[in-house]
């Protein structure tokens, strides 16, 4: 529809605006390029695109473009380009962001809920009940609720009124002013946008792709195929096809003309249905290609059945275990347990979606702008896959909003826009939409765990896994393995299977298979320890080797609420409260060639690296490993390109440990070199001494310009775990990090909701580099684990084998008024080999919060969830029962 | 006058706040020319009318209604815990008593259904869910209107432009037609909402069976308001939600409390809220959800604080 000439007041300006776009989203970003506001649901649910109309929050996705006519419109730019509301100081102040996607959305909704208050409250701090129903309408997927919290309270109490110090994140002030561009924010020249074309099939043979129409269609420049030489599709929303034009409406209109002639093969859709349903991979090649959700070692090999693949067995004397729990069950021995449990399938939804923005030259250079984990291993992959030289090819990100594992590989965005970039001859970007990020963007794959466990009490005598994941046509669920690593080294067999299915594939995702194994195993723990009478924490305690793990059962031990928790489903109220606990443990990644390169620049420093930061904090580890070794001095952190040296994915809790050696070793290097410059006989923290006295690093700085050293990672006193073996340049270290959680549940048995009210996670993750960000890391694990715990699902529909939830409404993430209480404990010994003396802790602590949680819920109740999530009917099903 | 004539000749989908309509642009259910209402005049008041009741005009947004109708606690107290902050701002009570379903297979362009046109109701054979607990018609998806549904339990009756007013139980109908979301003609438009007085010393209460604590679609809803004179229940009305294709209100429920002791035994009337239902094969679970929002509203109702066991504030 054509707005016609509108007269808009656009952060204090008064402007006529002439443009066509529908929404008022549209017209500031694509429209007015004030990219500040982001786009990301689409549906008013997440409120990334809030901006004031008139000085009031309102979602600019669903507001007509037409409303803006006569109106004042402020966007996150308006604000200032310095931080100046007293809320963004706040923000910056209390770390209410990691990625900082959603932050421009929060910081327009919060200031004006903070301007008001303090208008009609003045002096008093708002509770966390009116803050969070103020906020109720935004959503952050890092779970960065906490600090976002503690910052609107503390600004409408009047403590930032005045600029405060440094923040503890080094870019927040360009998140907060909406000024970090992210892919999705980057336009050049001569752009054109890139869609996608996706199966109307669940399984079915492509017998033609006609671009012809499209291509002749206004605007379009470049139509591509993306199917792979079988010419099949496996699952309804797959790639064929991608068309670029010369905006996202042509583009569209192009979309809906390329016409494709399906030949239809029977779905196999139910997992529970697979054997006798249709085949999915029907020879060895196309099982070879089958998409892995796997993190790390790749899936052990195994063999096919159909559509069964495994069992991937580990054992430690495996038939021994199974003959022990088949007598056991067979004399209803008290100390044995069997019981099913399973867990639906996550998806990651990060929120900037993925995003590709390609420019291949007719000079043969690829510049690739990507919402990627991975510029350094995306670099190498589009080299090898368009065959090029990698000093051809640079990637760029920026900012990341988010990834939480789906966006390690090279994903269709990547194909579809370097693809069209060639065939068109410029630049094209491709973005993924909600419904096809929630499609095939990511989910981590459901399982059903089939759990057997034996005890004599002091130990774990004998356990059985078998798990049966479930995610579409991709593998490598491997949950049953994780049983090696852990509660003895009693006979056990483990026994991982996957069954494929003609819907779409899952990735890796926060922990793989940890958190599903955890739901299993640690109820598992759990029950018996409830059976026999006793303290969870003390069994555990007994049964478990980990040394630091012990530390952390005694802090949580001593915990207050655990002390006083009282025995199981004591309650009579409606509101039944309960405590649970869980630990879990986790494998020690690290980029082994990461390096660091530090030069003195105008007097500061300035350190690269080819990391990327999707919210975890890569530049302020950076900034701070430098930092300690130059007292007083400012340092930069160029990251996010593919031309730096080395960097590691971030990935597999891998990013910490491999950079922050790297940039320690890179400030020593250049230390040394400066304190030889100068003439010094010793170098330290604050400076060069030097006959005449110590001579300080900013001083020393200043005659120094251009010096330049690179720092390499190095590796852990008595090397790797494999010490052969770098995958991708992956290596396994030694030992494993652990954490356990105390959570506390109110279940309201009337009407079935869960609530989490508390979370205690203690993590043995060694030194922590940053304090504050690595708590805002770890209280967002808590918070997907409360999604995956309690909301999160995604389902299909059982006869087209289409995504049903593909949107946020129908998709839930926790929001704001699910965030509990969460204490982070960190103990920070038991690293000593590492360089550094810390390790990552992104999944660790996220793997155990889903199980910590049927704990409490059983503990308030005495009904055991053994089905994720704990749904509201299920609950009332259960405690029915 | 002539702006309502001049809008309802002009081709094109109807459009107030535009929640709801942006939403489906996107998802492809609404693809023709639009009309913007906004500029119509005298729609955005709530005004007393000369009977001691309020006009609402169709413009009025629902954080107008929630803010301003204090004298209407239990309809205030729904608008208060719909959608979001943002939305509320902007959406208006016309667009909520008229807006489409939220059924997911509706709001997914990949199928075809009754309501988008189609035959039949993938629902049924798909996931069904978060469908109705009475199977009444070709569609199972609930109506979204939780104004809709507290609006029933008034008398309330609505103004069209167009056309006559009517209640607002014939705006939505029975329930039996799965082709659309209310009964408004093509041309018709929805101008207002007439309420009449509140009762004497009435009270009210809202509550939605939800898995998250706030801006989340309810599995079920309720919304009771009652009076108390003189040691009786003088009047006392239920309306509920994500029941049925339309909103309901309980008369049955309302007939075992009227006249009885507000000490009396709610929960048996409560249990009335299902009687006759006619649950999905994955709706079941409803029946009793459904009874428990309405024991909890009517306790709610009749005990005053909005508190729950623990003490603190209900959302």
């Amino acid at each position: 529809m054509k707005v016609g000439a509108m007269k808009v007041e656009i952060n204090g300006e008064s402007r006529e605006i002439d443009d066509d776009a529908e929404t008022a989203v549209e017209l500031i970003r694509d429209g007015l390029g004030l990219t500040g506001t982001k786009l990301v649901c689409g549906g008013g649910v997440c409120g990334a695109c809030t901006v004031h109309l008139d000085g009031r929050p309102v979602a600019s996705c669903l507001l007509p473009a037409t409303a803006l006519d006569g109106h004042a419109l402020t966007t996150v730019e308006g604000l200032g380009s310095t931080p100046e509301h007293p809320f963004q100081r706040a923000m910056m102040a209390h770390d209410g962001l990691q990625c900082g996607f959603c932050t421009p959305g929060f910081v327009m909704a919060g200031s004006a809920f903070h301007d008001r208050w303090r208008a009609e409250n003045p002096g008093a701090r708002p509770d966390r009940e009116q803050v969070t129903a103020a906020l109720s309408g935004h959503l952050c997927r890092c779970g960065a609720y906490e600090g976002i919290i503690a910052a609107l309270q503390g600004a409408c109490a009047g403590e930032f009124d005045e600029p405060a110090g440094a923040p503890p994140r080094v870019e927040a002030a360009a998140k907060v002013t909406g000024s970090a561009r992210y892919t999705v924010d980057v336009t050049v020249p001569g752009m054109l946008h890139g869609l996608i074309v996706r199966s109307q099939r669940a399984h079915a043979r492509v017998d033609r792709v006609d671009l012809v129409a499209a291509l002749a269609a206004p605007g379009v420049s470049a139509a591509v195929d993306l199917l792979g030489e079988d010419r099949t599709v496996r699952y309804h929303g797959q790639p064929i096809a991608a068309i670029a034009a010369s905006t996202p409406a042509t583009a569209r209109a192009a979309l809906a003309v390329v016409a494709v002639g399906y030949t239809d093969l029977p779905a196999a859709l139910d997992v529970t249905g697979a054997e006798g349903a249709p085949v999915v991979y029907t020879d060895k090649a196309q099982r070879k290609a089958a998409p892995s959700s796997a993190e790390g070692p790749p899936p052990l090999p195994t063999w096919w059945d159909g559509n069964v693949r495994g069992p991937a067995t580990i054992s430690l004397r495996g038939r021994r275990a199974v003959r022990m729990l088949d007598a056991a069950a067979e004399r209803a021995d008290p100390g044995y347990l069997a019981a099913t449990f399973r867990t639906a399938a996550q998806a990651h939804t990060a929120l900037e979606p993925h995003a590709t923005l390609a420019d291949w030259r007719a000079d043969g250079t690829l510049t690739l702008h990507a919402s990627t984990q991975a510029v350094a291993h995306l670099r190498d992959a589009v080299a090898a896959r368009w065959k090029l030289d990698a000093r051809q090819v640079h990637v760029v990100a920026e900012h990341v909003g988010g990834g939480f594992g789906a966006k390690t590989a090279m994903t269709t965005d990547t194909v579809a826009a370097v693809e069209l970039s060639r065939a068109a001859g410029a630049p094209v970007r491709v973005v993924l939409d909600r419904a096809e990020e929630l499609i095939d963007g990511g989910s981590r794959p459901g399982t059903r765990t089939e759990l057997r466990m034996l005890t004599d009490g002091d130990r774990l005598t004998a356990l059985a896994l078998d798990t049966y994941g479930d995610g579409g046509v991709s593998i490598g669920s491997q949950v049953a393995a994780l049983g090696a690593f852990g509660y003895g080294r009693g006979p056990r067999r483990l026994r991982d299977f996957d069954v494929v299915t003609n819907i779409a594939p899952s990735c890796p995702f926060r922990g793989p298979g940890g958190a599903p194994f955890a739901w299993a195993v640690e109820q598992g723990v759990d029950e018996l320890a409830h059976r026999r009478g006793e303290d969870p924490i003390a069994l555990r305690r007994r049964w478990d080797g980990n040394r630091k793990r012990h530390a952390l059962y005694d802090t949580a031990s001593a915990l207050p609420r655990w002390r006083n928790r009282g025995p199981a489903a004591s309650g009579t109220g409606r509101f039944r409260r309960g405590v649970g606990v869980a630990a879990a443990n986790w494998f020690y990644f690290l980029d082994g060639d990461t390096r660091v390169a530090l030069t003195v620049r105008g007097g500061r420093l300035l350190a690269r690296c080819a990391v990327q930061d999707m919210g975890t904090g890569s530049r302020t580890v950076i900034a701070t490993a430098v930092g300690e070794q130059f007292a007083g001095v400012d340092v930069d952190v160029e990251i996010g390109n593919s031309d730096g040296p080395h960097g590691p994915m971030s990935g597999g809790s891998r990013t910490t440990p491999s950079i922050a050696p790297a940039a320690v070793a890179a400030a020593r290097l250049l230390r040394e070199q400066l304190r030889q410059r100068v003439g010094g006989t010793a170098a330290g923290a604050d400076g060069v001494r030097t006959a005449s006295g110590v001579r300080a690093w900013p001083e020393v700085l200043t005659t120094c310009e251009g010096a330049l050293v690179t720092g390499e990672r190095g590796r852990d006193r008595g090397g790797f775990l494999v010490p052969f073996l770098s995958m991708d340049h992956m290596r396994i270290g030694r030992g494993m990090s652990g954490s356990v959680q105390v959570t506390e549940v109110e279940v309201d048995t009337l009407l079935g909701m869960t609530r989490v009210l508390r979370v205690w996670s203690g993590l043995a993750v060694g030194r922590i580099w940053v304090p504050r960000l690595a708590r805002n890391q770890a209280e967002g694990s808590v918070i997907q684990g409360v999604g995956f715990a309690l909301y999160e699902q995604r389902l299909h529909d059982p006869n087209t084998g289409e995504i049903l939830t593909s949107n946020l409404e129908d998709y839930r993430i926790p929001g704001i008024g699910d965030t509990p209480e969460i204490d982070v404990h960190f103990y920070e010994q038991g690293w000593e080999h590492v360089p550094g003396g810390g390790i990552g802790l992104g999944e660790v602590a996220t793997i155990a919060v889903a199980a910590s949680v049927g704990n409490a819920v059983h503990h308030a109740t005495g009904w055991r969830p053994t089905e994720l999530p704990i749904r509201p009917d299920r609950v009332l099903e259960g405690l029915a029962r | 006058m002539t702006a309502f004539i001049t809008a309802a000749a002009t081709i094109g989908e109807f459009r107030a706040g535009g929640t709801d309509l942006s939403e489906r642009r996107r998802s492809g259910r609404s693809t023709g020319p639009l009309v913007d209402l906004t500029g119509l005049p005298g729609l955005a008041e709530i005004t007393p009318t000369p009977d001691g009741g309020v006009r609402i005009g169709a413009l009025v947004t629902v954080e107008q209604m929630a803010r301003d109708l204090s004298g209407y606690p239990a309809l205030a107290a729904t608008a208060a815990a719909l959608a979001t902050p943002e939305i509320r701002a902007v959406a208006t009570v016309g667009g909520n008593l008229l807006q489409h379903t939220r059924c997911t297979y509706y709001r997914n362009p990949a199928f075809s259904c009754v309501k988008s046109g189609g035959d039949g109701c993938p629902a049924r054979t798909g996931v069904a869910h978060h469908g109705v607990a009475d199977d009444r018609g070709p569609c199972v998806a609930p109506h979204p209107s939780s104004i809709g549904m507290a609006l029933l339990t008034y008398d309330a009756v609505v103004e069209v432009s167009g056309g006559p007013a009517r209640t607002v139980a014939a705006l939505f109908g029975d329930g039996s037609d799965g082709t659309r979301d209310h009964q408004l003609g093509d041309r018709e438009i929805l101008t207002a909402i007439v309420l009449p007085p509140p009762l004497p010393g009435e009270r009210g209460a809202y509550e939605r069976a939800t898995s998250r604590r706030f801006a989340e679609w309810p599995l079920v809803e309720a919304v009771a308001r009652i009076s108390v004179t003189e040691g009786r229940i003088t009047t006392v009305r239920v309306g509920v939600g994500g029941v049925a294709p339309v909103p309901l209100r309980l008369v049955g429920v309302e007939s075992l409390l009227l006249d009885g002791a507000p000490d009396g035994p709610l929960a048996a009337a409560a249990a009335a809220a299902t009687d006759g239902l006619r649950p999905l094969p994955h709706t079941a679970y409803k029946l009793p959800l459904l009874r428990a929002v309405v024991l909890d509203v009517l306790h709610r109702a009749l005990t005053g604080p909005d508190q729950d066991a623990a003490g603190a504030p209900r959302p």
